[in-house]
């Protein structure tokens, strides 16, 4: 709106005040005939490549409810799917280049893992969920944890592992997630082949049989909420073998996996004690699969600010959004070694799609320098867009 | 004698302020010994109560002169002992300072008095001063009629002779003005348009100022009549000819071509031009800010980019001088700041901006920039907290008991 109020100054450019319905005709439509086509048709993430860099593809409802009916895509960005009434991605390089990768590496050779790191409100979470639906549309097993936050920081509840000594199982966010897991591989899972390995005796009369399948593992640990952590880890294991053994490919993608080693954590023991990431149970199965030795496989982490953020009181200079900060020592080592994929701020093209988007989808209202205006004030961080642009 | 202070108070006479000073100190002198001239005569006469020679003036003496002539002498009286203290508080203050006290001018005075009484009072004028008496007491007007109370100047009656004097004069030179028109329009000659008077850059005085000129108070109506007749006069082709006249009554505004003259771009290594603008400052906050040209719209705050400021309002604060002076995406801007918050760092980037913008845009944007405040530091500060007060207006709950 700077570019209407410098105008209008000019034009009264006396010391009378401006009229406000002057102001009103600023704001008024003024049709951009520029018709970019900021869309393409298509819909399936593996035919992506750099030519629909910047154009928005939808995805949809039937695959959206199946990858994201309990989480993965921000907040935020819900709200917009409710307004806009599609879900709509930008097709952006982090996520193309995964994607050709995932297309080209060798996968009888140990898991790649990615690490997805950028600033905040960058899309890392958003590039994710493009990757996962390139997934879900190539029969990938897909192993995804929506935000860790939600289990170090947000716990439903915590208990003392009753198997192992000095652990915190946290078995409504574990049984939440199996949830996940069984709704996302829905159609995998009603394959025969996956079987668990070995018998797993669970109480002294409860117990899976071995070659029971996977589904069965999966239900016993959402109706039996107090197995539902040691049943995570048990998966993971059975998930690692599976794969070895070639039966299915999975991907591993964990938003916010810094969190599994960031020490500070609001778990707390009965005695008020905080409880450290590595002693709680769901962490060993995670960790368990983001390593390198099976095959069949590859992971796809994001590590994010906002984890520090939340818990310390003010920015630390040091702070940082590169994956060896916010990591850590143990973090880095675990993964060493991964492919780092910034996910960069929004570049000019990027910039104006997203607008041409707005505009189309009414989210704006257009006035002459919108672009270059919002572009400046943004810097190009499509978070801070979307804050602005709610008051257009 | 009054005649010569009206003549005197001509200001065509004057050649400027300065020089008015000194005749109005002329003036003064006059005053004073005119008054002294009738005070002696007459006290001499009231005081000793012996008959008198000259019987028909005392006759003549009407209430309301000797009055007048009371006053007049108690004034002198009071003025010539202030004169006389402040004489000899010049001598002290000289042989305080070690200097010689008959080439101990007004400067010297100054320095010793701000040397033996430092002061850290803000308000100028709140500190100690040592001035001559005439500067110190207001002026008053001398007698404007003789013993017969007959008035000496042809105008006394309007009530403000001086005042009325000056409008007589600017109808003069308009009549004047006239004449001279019609002789050269008979001679077929133009008024030459070399000659032509500017008046840019300087406006009428002030009332205040006329008022002390003439030494009588003047009502806006009189003001408003004395600025059209000026303003008849000095848009009069050959206005020129009574320049003097009219730059009399007219003062300078601040001095445009100087304050705003734009800095010279420097050659940057890369050929690029590039303007400095040291130490910008807004509330607490003072940094450098750099424009360079021709750029493609970069911006560097203390090593970030405009993710520097996380408010919107710290964000547009920089952007609008670009946006105004349609220079955004044509110049790269880099800036170092230090101390203050987020608001005032802003503030003194695009205060440094602007600045730095005038030397890539025209005269015209840099007018518009400089009506729309761009160019104008911003003086306001963080107010104090006051004792007894939550703040630095708010004040403590107040309960009855």
């Amino acid at each position: 709106m700077l570019k209407a109020t410098a105008y209008l100054f000019l034009k009264h450019s006396t010391h009378r005040a401006i009229p406000t319905r002057y102001l009103t005709a600023a704001a008024e439509l003024q049709q951009d005939e520029r018709l970019q086509s900021f869309r393409t048709q298509e819909a399936d993430p593996s035919k992506h490549s750099k030519d629909h860099l910047a154009q928005f593809y939808t995805i949809p409802l039937s695959d959206r409810n199946v990858l994201f009916q309990h989480g993965g895509l921000p907040k935020t960005f819900q709200q917009h799917i409710k307004t806009f009434n599609e879900t709509c991605l930008m097709v952006r390089e982090p996520a193309v280049d995964i994607i050709n990768c995932l297309k080209s590496i060798d996968y009888d050779k140990p898991a790649v893992r990615f690490v997805l790191y950028g600033k905040n409100g960058t899309g890392k979470s958003i590039s994710l969920a493009h990757v996962l639906h390139y997934a879900f549309k190539n029969k990938f097993l897909i192993v995804h944890v929506p935000w860790v936050g939600d289990f170090m920081r947000h716990c439903k509840d915590s208990s003392n592992s009753e198997t192992r000594e000095g652990f915190i199982d946290l078995n409504i966010n574990a049984a939440a997630w199996l949830l996940h897991f069984r709704t996302q591989n829905a159609e995998l899972l009603k394959n025969p082949d996956l079987k668990i390995s070995r018998d797993i005796q669970w109480t002294k009369r409860e117990s899976t049989a071995k070659d029971s399948s996977i589904l069965e593992l999966i239900e016993h640990g959402i109706n039996r909420m107090r197995f539902a952590s040691d049943c995570v880890n048990i998966l993971a294991e059975e998930i690692k073998l599976l794969s070895n053994a070639g039966i299915c490919k999975t991907l591993v993608a964990i938003d916010g996996f810094n969190e599994f080693f960031y020490p500070t954590t609001k778990v707390y023991t009965e005695k008020k004690e905080i409880v450290h990431p590595n002693k709680i149970t769901l962490t060993e199965g995670f960790l368990n699969l983001t390593k390198f030795d099976w095959k069949n496989a590859a992971v796809i982490v994001t590590v994010d600010e906002m984890t520090v953020k939340v818990h310390e009181e003010g920015t630390d200079p040091s702070m940082s959004h590169f994956p060896r900060f916010l990591l850590g020592k143990h973090g880095f080592e675990h993964l060493d070694p991964f492919l780092p994929v910034n996910v960069p701020l929004f570049s000019k093209k990027e910039h104006e799609s997203i607008m041409d988007y707005f505009r189309e989808r009414r989210w704006v209202r257009p006035y002459p320098g919108q672009d270059e205006e919002l572009y400046f004030l943004s810097g190009g961080n499509p978070f801070t867009l979307l804050d602005y642009c709610k008051s257009l | 004698m009054m005649r010569k202070i009206g003549i005197a108070f001509r200001p065509h006479n004057l050649l400027n302020i300065q020089n008015w000073l000194l005749s109005s100190r002329k003036i003064l002198e006059i005053r004073t010994l005119s008054a002294q001239a009738s005070s002696t005569t007459e006290i001499g006469s009231i005081d000793t109560g012996a008959p008198v020679e000259n019987g028909d003036s005392k006759k003549n003496l009407s209430k309301a002169m000797k009055a007048y002539l009371d006053r007049a002498r108690e004034h002198d009286e009071f003025m010539n002992a202030q004169r006389v203290e402040f004489e000899i508080g010049k001598r002290h203050l000289a042989n305080m300072m070690g200097e010689n006290p008959e080439t101990f001018t007004q400067a010297d005075i100054d320095n010793a008095i701000e040397y033996l009484f430092p002061s850290g009072l803000y308000q100028k004028h709140a500190r100690p001063i040592m001035k001559p008496p005439e500067e110190v007491f207001p002026q008053r007007k001398a007698a404007e009629f003789d013993e017969t109370g007959r008035p000496y100047h042809f105008l006394f009656y309007t009530g403000r002779s001086n005042f009325y004097q000056v409008l007589y004069d600017v109808v003069e030179h308009i009549n004047e003005m006239y004449k001279f028109e019609d002789s050269m329009t008979r001679k077929n000659l133009q008024p030459d348009p070399m000659l032509k008077l500017n008046l840019s850059g300087t406006e009428w005085i002030a009332k205040s100022a006329l008022e002390f000129r003439v030494v009588e108070t003047v009502s806006d109506r009189e003001y408003n009549t004395f600025v059209t007749a000026m303003d008849r006069l000095s848009n009069m082709p050959f206005a020129y000819k009574v320049k003097d006249f009219i730059m009399e009554y007219r003062v300078s505004l601040m001095n445009q071509s100087e304050t705003y003259d734009a800095i010279k771009p420097q050659i940057r290594e890369d050929g690029r031009e590039s303007v400095t603008v040291y130490e910008c400052r807004r509330k607490r906050a003072i940094g450098n800010v750099t424009v360079i040209s021709p750029g493609t719209g970069k911006i560097t705050i203390n090593g970030q980019g405009i993710s520097y400021f996380e408010g919107i309002q710290e964000r547009e604060q920089i952007l609008f001088p670009l946006i105004f002076s349609n220079m955004q995406n044509k110049v790269d801007i880099e800036a170092e700041m230090q101390n203050g918050g987020p608001s005032g760092q802003a503030g003194a980037i695009r205060y440094g901006i602007s600045w730095a913008l005038r030397s890539f845009v025209d005269q015209e944007t840099m007018e518009s920039m400089r009506l729309a405040g761009l160019l104008t530091f911003d003086i306001r500060v963080r107010e104090r907290k006051k004792p007894g007060q939550a703040g630095a207006r708010r004040k403590f709950t107040w309960k009855k008991r």
